[in-house]
């Protein structure tokens, strides 16, 4: 990975409607890095998906610039379209074609060289476990064969971005935990990966950078550890004793590394910013004064404490939402 | 029961009031087949072009050849009605009959000259015709009677006698082709922009012109086998004779190009759809228009001037006229020539009209 931008976005707005005017996407600037999983997160309705529709070329911003690569979106889209892969949040498998037909279909759109499609269609069917099922129909496969064949399919071409929106969205843990090696084995293969989530535990597991997005606008972006660096509180470490001596306290606080600590009972409970690296130096104190201790756990915040504390509610609340719908295909 | 009724039909109400285009589409459809319907059917028939020859030798016309002609001139099927005929005079009966021959007049008169023993009208129709043969008989017929002459009539039928059944049969070809394309190719680029597969492949970067090119193709295909299937049947069940190979090759042609045409056509139509029901009730009015001013039932000849300009950009129309002269009268290149012309243009139009508006975006 590399600082190197691959995507630009500048004052990015998108409006709906004519009368009723719904605005799915509102100002966002962000770049993203050369060969990064990318992650942008937000509850239902928050313009992810519009987002990666302008990307992708489907449709036109109301207002700002997105370069792609070094083509704008707008002005050339059939630049944009030869080097990304897409895998749209709703199925768009041919499900009365088979799983090979339904790749070698893509194969001949996508521009992938005739004696090499075949061997193509083949190693990623053998990538996701298909091989066996490449002469059924895809009407019947199962919700997790089908997503990742569509994951792969938008990779026939080793594209150098790949876009996926919502990419375990109704998965069951198995499956979305196969998605998710599927998603890091085609990122080590130096491409780009942009995916939209709105599960928190997706984009802390597989995105280097995530952007926070909440009715449209773009509230946060940074690594994981960073986004949770920047929350106040920091790490919570949870001590456990059967008796206490009262010069631990004073000489924990002392040290400075600490925000905040408070005794509960039988155990201290200490926020400090830096936890793992904090944790040592009190354990140290504990055993300079001879106090046994009983337990230590140490809980690192996670990305939705994260979204709670920026948007002061939960991420998949529902609260606020703008119909999800905003920027699915209904023409105008 | 009765509460899930009223939610079924309030659903269903619901859906229909927020579709207005289809609303004003199924309203207007009855009405435009009573206008269009109406007309096309209903229409006296006028603007017959009869060819009229006075048989050599002569050096005057006989006054009984200035005569009738003056009273066919003059024919109507009531006095306030307009003229019947057209009526051109030809120098020689070999011209009037290549004219006949090449479709540019429906029947050749051909008025005896004065030498004795010869007082025969003889009357040469394009019998593959409906209504106009009839028509034309009655009125040479009712024009000698007039100047008051005992000479008889022979009326030569050059194609035999066609019943209407074949006549139709033609035109059922032609209707075979739109239905096929109007199931085929077209719906299925509608079924994929309603299903959301075609998010799919819009951001690959296959171009419009081959979406187009393709749904076109596909559609032309199975337009074609559907129009072919039909064209054997009516070989079969209507007596429709085929004289050489060249005109089966020929009728090949004429439905191949009319194909392309008419899926083009409905193919350009469906680029601009998203629902299966806008296209579905826009296409039906396409079929209304195109089919009934086509001449499958009815010769164009009877309808008014403002429905029959309508036929100089039908396709279907082309079609018609190109496998009638074909099947019916054995005329080949040199007459339907003009209408593969018509027919390629208009294909080539509806290609470049369908690339055109094909939306890339899914708004």
């Amino acid at each position: 990975m590399t600082d190197e931008p691959i995507i630009r976005l500048e004052h990015l707005t998108k409006i709906f409607g004519n009368n009723h005017k719904v605005t799915a996407v509102d100002d966002v600037s962000f770049e993203v890095r050369k060969g990064e999983i990318f992650g942008l997160l937000g509850p239902n309705g928050a313009g992810k998906s519009t987002l990666i529709r302008i990307l992708t070329t489907l449709l036109t911003p109301t207002s700002g610039i997105a370069y792609v690569d070094r083509y704008e979106v707008t002005r050339d889209p059939e630049s944009v379209r030869t080097i990304i892969g897409v895998c749209p949040q709703n199925s768009t498998l041919d499900l009365e074609l088979t799983a090979y037909d339904n790749l070698e279909f893509y194969g001949q759109l996508l521009n992938v060289e005739e004696n090499l499609l075949e061997k193509r269609i083949w190693e990623l069917l053998k990538m996701t476990d298909l091989t066996d099922r490449a002469n059924s129909r895809v009407s019947t496969f199962s919700g997790g064969m089908r997503r990742k064949l569509e994951i792969v399919r938008a990779f026939l071409h080793r594209p150098l971005i790949l876009f996926l929106d919502e990419p375990t969205i109704g998965l069951d843990p198995d499956s979305r935990f196969e998605v998710w090696q599927q998603i890091t084995k085609l990122n080590t293969e130096k491409t780009t990966i942009i995916l939209t989530t709105h599960y928190m535990d997706e984009a802390e597991r597989l995105c280097n950078r995530i952007a926070f997005m909440d009715k449209g606008r773009l509230i946060a972006l940074d690594t994981p550890e960073n986004h949770k660096r920047a929350l106040p509180a920091g790490d919570l470490i949870d001590i456990g004793f059967d008796h206490i001596d009262g010069r631990v306290l004073p000489a924990i606080k002392e040290t400075g590394l600490v925000t905040s600590i408070e005794e509960k009972g039988n155990s201290f409970r200490i926020s400090a910013r830096n936890g793992n690296s904090v944790l040592p130096a009190i354990i140290g104190i504990f055993e300079k004064y001879s106090v046994p201790m009983t337990s230590i756990s140490i809980h690192s915040p996670s990305i939705e404490d994260v979204f709670i504390y920026l948007t002061g509610r939960k991420l998949d609340s529902g609260e606020g939402e703008q119909p999800q719908d905003a920027g699915r295909g209904k023409a105008s | 029961m009765i509460r899930g009724a009223v939610a079924i039909f309030r659903r269903d109400m619901k859906k229909f009031i927020s579709t207005p285009y289809v609303i004003i589409f199924t309203l207007f459809i009855p009405i435009f087949y009573l206008i269009i319907f109406g007309n096309a059917m209903g229409g006296t028939i006028t603007n017959i072009h009869i060819g009229v020859v006075q048989a050599e030798p002569y050096t005057t016309e006989t006054p009984l050849f200035t005569s009738t002609v003056e009273a066919l001139r003059n024919f109507r099927s009531a006095p306030d009605k307009p003229t019947i005929f057209v009526v051109t005079v030809y120098p020689s009966e070999a011209l009037a009959k290549q004219a006949l021959a090449d479709g540019q007049i429906s029947g050749a008169a051909i008025f005896p000259s004065t030498l004795p023993g010869d007082n025969t009208i003889r009357v040469y129709e394009d019998s593959s015709d409906y209504m106009v043969p009839t028509l034309m008989e009655g009125g040479i017929t009712a024009a000698v009677a007039q100047t008051g002459t005992q000479n008889p009539v022979e009326i030569n039928k050059l194609y035999g006698k066609i019943e209407y059944f074949q006549f139709f049969g033609v035109g059922v070809i032609v209707m075979a082709i739109f239905m096929t394309t109007m199931m085929g190719g077209a719906f299925a680029l509608i079924r994929d922009r309603e299903s959301g597969i075609i998010e799919g492949y819009l951001v690959t970067p296959v171009k419009r012109s081959s979406i187009i090119l393709g749904i076109i193709g596909s559609g032309t295909v199975r337009a074609f086998l559907a129009g072919f299937i039909i064209f054997i049947v009516d070989l079969l069940i209507t007596g429709i004779v085929l004289r050489t190979i060249d005109q089966f090759l020929l009728v090949l042609l004429v439905l191949a190009i009319s194909c392309i045409g008419v899926t083009a056509l409905v193919v350009s139509v469906a680029s601009r759809f998203n629902t299966q029901q806008e296209y579905a009730s826009t296409v039906a009015f396409f079929n209304l228009i195109l089919f009934m001013t086509s001449g499958a039932f009815y010769p164009t000849i009877g309808m008014p001037d403002w429905l029959r300009w309508i036929t100089v950009i039908n396709p279907e129309y082309y079609t018609v006229h190109a496998l009638r002269s074909i099947l019916l009268r054995g005329q080949g290149m040199n007459v339907i020539g003009y209408d593969l012309m018509a027919l390629s243009i208009f294909s080539a139009a509806a290609i470049i009209l369908g690339i055109a508006t094909y939306k890339r975006t899914i708004e």
